[in-house]
């Protein structure tokens, strides 16, 4: 038990990540126009999160170092993709509509907007996700002579998750689901990583790592 | 090439089609026209879209985007050489006779504002485009000429007219995006969302004309069937003008419920033609591209929404069914 599971949970947590990244900058694009802004943006906002994620939830896995703990982040972020379809279009209505109409929108406002939509709605669950990475690796380490494969392998399978997001999510889902249903599914997914997190606490207690190096 | 057999794909009747092969010949004609076009490349540039380029031969000028012709124009004579979907764009006057304004997004080469200007000089023009570099190629290489009675926008089509206050007597739509494979559809500029948004800034008697690249049956019939099929969830009245010289559909949502019959169009054009509002010489010509039926398959096609729009599925790949 251990790093098979933990790498389960970075893909999954990386899949995540992905799918609304790409499927955010499609469903952006109903609100903000299909300009290059939205997609420089929906890219710019995700990597703030994976920057921030991966600090925060670092610094976390030291304080706290269980895995209960992160559900009780992951819940809100999964409850908040759930929610995307009913609280997202009034809020990016508001950040369109603030402009006054008959003018048009200053190219600064044309750059920012979709960044401030994207980051409403995608920067806390991308953040919550991103988590995953370097807590798990907290978790999973077990002889300092070996953090730096473990590290390596849990970074691999996060991105590997990422990958196929990526194509998952623009090969197929946009084709064959709604993108409200998406975001249904997505926040799913992240309430089931939560309740994972959960159900395999108990396994990964309270680690100390061995400072002695191998032979 | 992408393109899959004919009659598998996600809209198309359930019938064999003969529409493929002859679909894939205009997809590699297409192709073999816009990479081997011959000529002096006059200016290239690129912007956050697209490769642009200006290029001239044998008395033509042509815009490419990356490698799709979006815009010819005779060098001898500006007024002419342009595609001929673009005369499509003067059938709004068929139900709106007193049309003194009109919308267009997408600029490219500027063909429909300079017939629109000269052709029709009573008439003001918007243009929302969202590439800043493609207006400035309109106005260096084509001839366009903003002003107060030729204004320009650079912007998303579908936030200005969110955010707009006008009422256009017609609203005109040409706006690709460029893939590898071929134009594609701006997805947001396709949904019922979006023409529900159209309908709002025109006035009761508007029109509005979408150039859809395709054709009734065979290549990319999927999605003139999804367009037409979505148009007509939010205007009364749906009617095609297939192009006969190239692969373009022109679907124009009318407001007014005219009797669409053949010889109300006749009269009704003539009475534009003679009143001298519209000088286009092949005004009257055109006319008789005019269609009231739907495509054969747009019952079949879905129903585009901002939650649904599968556009690139209906251009491209067809792995579903």
């Amino acid at each position: 038990m251990g790093n098979a599971t933990a790498a389960l949970l970075v893909f999954m947590g990386g899949f995540i990540v992905m799918v609304l990244e790409i499927v955010g900058a499609r469903y952006l694009a109903g609100e903000f126009g299909g300009t290059f802004y939205v997609w420089v943006s929906q890219i710019g906002v995700v990597m703030i999160a994976l920057a921030a994620g991966y600090y925060v939830g670092g610094a976390l896995a030291d304080r706290w170092q269980r895995l209960q703990r992160l559900a009780g982040l992951l819940v809100p972020a999964g409850l908040g993709v759930l929610a995307v379809p009913w609280y997202a279009p009034p809020v990016l209505e508001a950040i369109v509509m603030r402009h006054p109409s008959g003018e048009p929108v200053p190219l600064l406002w044309q750059k920012l907007d979709p960044a401030l939509g994207s980051a409403v709605i995608f920067l806390l669950p991308c953040l919550v996700l991103a988590m995953l990475p370097p807590y798990l690796i907290r978790l999973c380490a077990r002889r300092l002579g070996q953090i730096g494969r473990l590290s390596g392998q849990i970074i691999a399978w996060s991105t590997l998750g990422s990958i196929a997001g990526v194509f998952v999510a623009g090969y197929v889902l946009i084709e064959v689901m709604k993108l409200s249903s998406i975001f249904l599914t997505m926040g799913g997914l992240i309430l089931v990583l939560a309740g994972l997190c959960c159900w395999l606490d108990r396994g990964w207690a309270s680690p100390s790592i061995e400072t002695t190096p191998d032979k | 090439m992408m393109r899959p057999a004919a009659g598998t794909s996600l809209c198309s009747p359930p019938l064999p089609r003969h529409g493929g092969r002859q679909g894939l010949a205009a997809l590699v004609l297409g192709l073999v026209v816009g990479v081997g076009l011959r000529g002096d490349t006059v200016f290239e540039t690129t912007s956050a879209y697209h490769r642009i380029r200006v290029v001239d031969g044998a008395g033509v000028r042509t815009l490419l985007f990356d490698r799709a012709e979006e815009t010819r124009m005779s060098l001898a004579n500006p007024l002419e050489g342009h595609f001929e979907y673009i005369e499509y764009f003067f059938m709004p006057w068929l139900w709106n006779p007193e049309l003194n304004r009109v919308l267009m997004i997408g600029l490219g080469g500027g063909s429909a504002q300079r017939l629109y200007a000269h052709y029709c000089p009573g008439v003001a023009v918007d243009t929302v485009e969202v590439d800043a570099a493609v207006r400035q190629v309109a106005e260096t290489y084509f001839g366009y000429k903003p002003g107060p009675r030729q204004r320009i926008f650079i912007e998303d089509g579908r936030q200005f007219l969110r955010r707009s206050q006008d009422r256009y007597g017609a609203i005109l739509l040409d706006a690709y995006t460029q893939g590898r494979y071929g134009a594609a559809i701006p997805h947001h500029l396709v949904t019922r969302e979006f023409f529900t948004l159209v309908r709002d800034r025109l006035t009761t008697n508007g029109v509005v004309a979408y150039n859809v690249m395709g054709s009734l049956t065979g290549w990319r019939a999927d999605i003139v069937g999804a367009v037409h099929r979505t148009m007509q969830s939010v205007f009364p009245q749906v009617y095609l003008f297939p192009a006969g010289e190239s692969q373009n559909v022109v679907l124009l949502g009318t407001l007014v419920a005219d009797p669409p019959t053949l010889p109300w169009r006749s009269q009704r054009g003539r009475e534009v033609f003679e009143s001298g509002r519209v000088k286009l010489p092949t005004f009257y010509r055109r006319i008789n591209a005019f269609r009231a039926e739907p495509p054969p398959n747009a019952s079949l096609c879905p129903v585009l929404t901002d939650d649904y729009a599968p556009v690139d599925g209906l251009l491209s790949d067809t792995w579903r069914r």
